[in-house]
């Protein structure tokens, strides 16, 4: 079981291309497994790891094969394992020359995040096929011993240990991230890093009808905040809000609030952003993912969905999350809040005011998540054991 | 053969699995992410009797068959199988486990017109009709002034002696209706 292809369709945004590079990385590197990861997207892909080209049908990144996958899909063996990431539709002449290997190979369809119930229930059952030949399997990701866990690399967390204050200086300088003097009230930039005495927020979201609110709360607040922007949903609501552009470098004011653009980070950068931040607000998957592992508090957005669907499965994963917290209200009211139930502003209050103890929460949380094993070596056990 | 959607299965369909015919005994179906979903199947080969279960996505196609179809009454139990009997008085043996979720509303001789399927001639499930009334074996006696907020009790039917959530004015003796579908009680008859 040597040779894997992972096949990735970008639907919207970063979540499906960063979780398989993630994968795709942690196979190669600490699985020493041949990984062949075809994406349809590359400009997406780019975003995230610089070193991809756009335009190459083939290249070799990080020891990985990247392969554009295009309309056209070119005529390949089939490897001994193949994982659909996401229920994406693999090409229907990839099918037919995994049928026609002597034996056939391990198919995966490595779903969504979700910690409801049900995930236990279905994981790593089969799924039939239209050819008897081939069999697929369902590996869900999970927050339970009961399911394939979270991606997390060997040493993420030793690495994340030593981002002492010296690489914390040095990542702030990297990104340009300039502080303003205290009692200044232009734009104008200055030379240092951002003062300890105020809040570091980073901002990752879907296009949020609460944000105004707390863009708002915060500007109006005794206490300086100073929210790094991610580009996107985030940046333009912001820029919406403050009534002028935003762009990575620029620097905007509002009373107790300043608005720093950051341009799009790679995923390293990104984890080290969420490692330095006080408080991290996340969406989606994959950032959702980090934000647990870094261990600060983090207010999520999930993915919305017809029918309210999302809140269900926001639920499900507040009730494993807070099991056991004492202040746990004060954190499911600020979720619910920035999820569209509830006022965001008094929720944030008694949020930010309890930060210390959600941040010993967030560790005792990452502890039994750590416990669950990562799914990258999950995945390869129940390859090795089907 | 027709295409079944897997996200419209449910229990009594027979569809093609490994060029086997099945029937879904369960389909639990579970929104996934970005609006796309999955459905568990729990379901019984039709040539081994083995009970498997399995994980598809919502819009899936599957291989379904077409099924012949019978209008039949229940006549007894038969261990390990129930008889159902036809207008023309042909006797149907069914398997106990393929229809257990439907046991606690089989009487003997009931009078309930049942819908009996057919694969390659072997009766293989049964629907029975969506509204079906049973006689109330026992219940607890409504209580006077009774102020705790309760408004269903629960009661056993006669024969089968199912337990099922009535509101607080059945008693005993009473006869009910029952909705097969959702296995809740819908009135009382008199």
């Amino acid at each position: 079981m040597r040779r894997w292809d992972l096949f990735c369709t970008v639907v919207d945004n970063f979540g499906d291309i960063g979780t398989c590079w993630r994968l795709a990385r942690q196979l190669s590197d600490e699985h020493r497994i041949d990984v062949r990861l075809w994406v349809d997207q590359l400009d997406s892909f780019a975003r995230l790891c610089p070193a991809i080209s756009t335009v190459a049908a083939v290249q070799h990144v990080n020891g990985i094969e990247v392969r554009h996958w295009s309309s056209d899909f070119p005529k390949v063996d089939a490897a001994d394992v193949v994982i659909e990431a996401f229920a994406c539709e693999l090409p229907a002449t990839y099918v037919s020359a995994m049928a026609d290997r002597s034996v056939p190979p391990v198919w995966i369809n490595l779903e969504y995040l979700s910690a409801e119930a049900w995930v236990e229930d279905c994981q790593g059952l089969p799924s039939p096929q239209a050819r008897p030949s081939l069999k697929k399997y369902f590996f869900f990701p999970g927050f339970t011993a009961k399911t394939g866990g979270l991606l997390r690399e060997r040493d993420l967390m030793c690495r994340r240990a030593a981002f002492d204050t010296a690489a914390q200086s040095a990542f702030w300088k990297s990104l340009g991230i300039q502080v303003m003097a205290p009692d200044s009230r232009s734009d104008e930039v200055r030379d240092g890093l951002p003062s300890r005495d105020e809040l570091r927020v980073s901002l990752f979201c879907y296009e949020n009808p609460a944000l105004p609110d707390l863009l708002e709360c915060w500007s109006n607040g005794s206490a300086p905040v100073r929210v790094l922007v991610s580009p996107g949903a985030a940046s333009k609501q912001v820029s919406d809000w403050l009534g002028e552009p935003l762009a990575p470098g620029l620097l905007r004011r509002r009373a107790s609030l300043t608005v720093q653009a950051l341009p799009f980070l790679p995923q390293a950068e990104y984890d080290q952003l969420l490692w330095t931040c006080d408080l991290n607000f996340v969406r989606g998957e994959d950032s959702f993912v980090r934000a647990q592992w870094a261990l600060r508090p983090f207010v999520w957005q999930i993915y919305p969905q017809a029918e309210n669907a999302h809140l269900v499965k926001l639920e499900a994963f507040l009730i494993r999350y807070l099991e056991g917290f004492q202040d746990s209200a004060v954190v499911r009211r600020c979720w619910q809040a920035w999820n569209g139930c509830g006022d965001i502003q008094t929720a944030w209050r008694d949020f930010v005011a309890n930060r210390q103890s959600i941040e010993r929460h967030n560790k005792d949380w990452a502890g039994q998540l750590d416990r669950l094993g990562d799914l990258a070596d999950n995945l390869v056990k129940f390859v090795s054991a089907s | 053969m027709s295409v079944k959607i897997a996200g419209e299965l449910q229990s009594g369909n027979v569809i093609i699995v490994d060029n086997v015919p099945v029937i879904v005994l369960k389909a639990q179906y579970n929104k996934s992410g970005r609006n796309a979903a999955v459905v568990k199947l729990r379901m019984k080969n039709l040539m081994t009797n083995r009970i498997s279960e399995s994980v598809v996505k919502a819009d899936d196609k599957l291989e379904g068959v077409m099924l012949e179809k019978k209008e039949c009454t229940y006549s007894y139990y038969a261990p390990p199988a129930h008889v159902f009997v036809d207008s023309e008085f042909n006797q149907y043996e069914i398997d106990a486990e393929s229809i257990s979720d439907l046991e606690k509303y089989l009487v003997p001789d009931m009078t309930d017109v049942c819908e009996v399927t057919f694969y390659e001639g072997r009766p293989i499930s049964v629907v029975l009709p969506k509204i079906i009334v049973r006689e109330v074996e026992y219940t607890e006696p409504v209580v006077r002034g009774d102020t705790s907020g309760k408004i269903t009790k629960s009661a056993i039917l006669k024969d089968s002696k199912h337990e099922l959530q009535v509101t607080q004015f059945v008693e005993i003796g009473d006869k009910i209706e029952i909705d097969t579908e959702t296995g809740e009680f819908r009135r009382r008859c008199n």
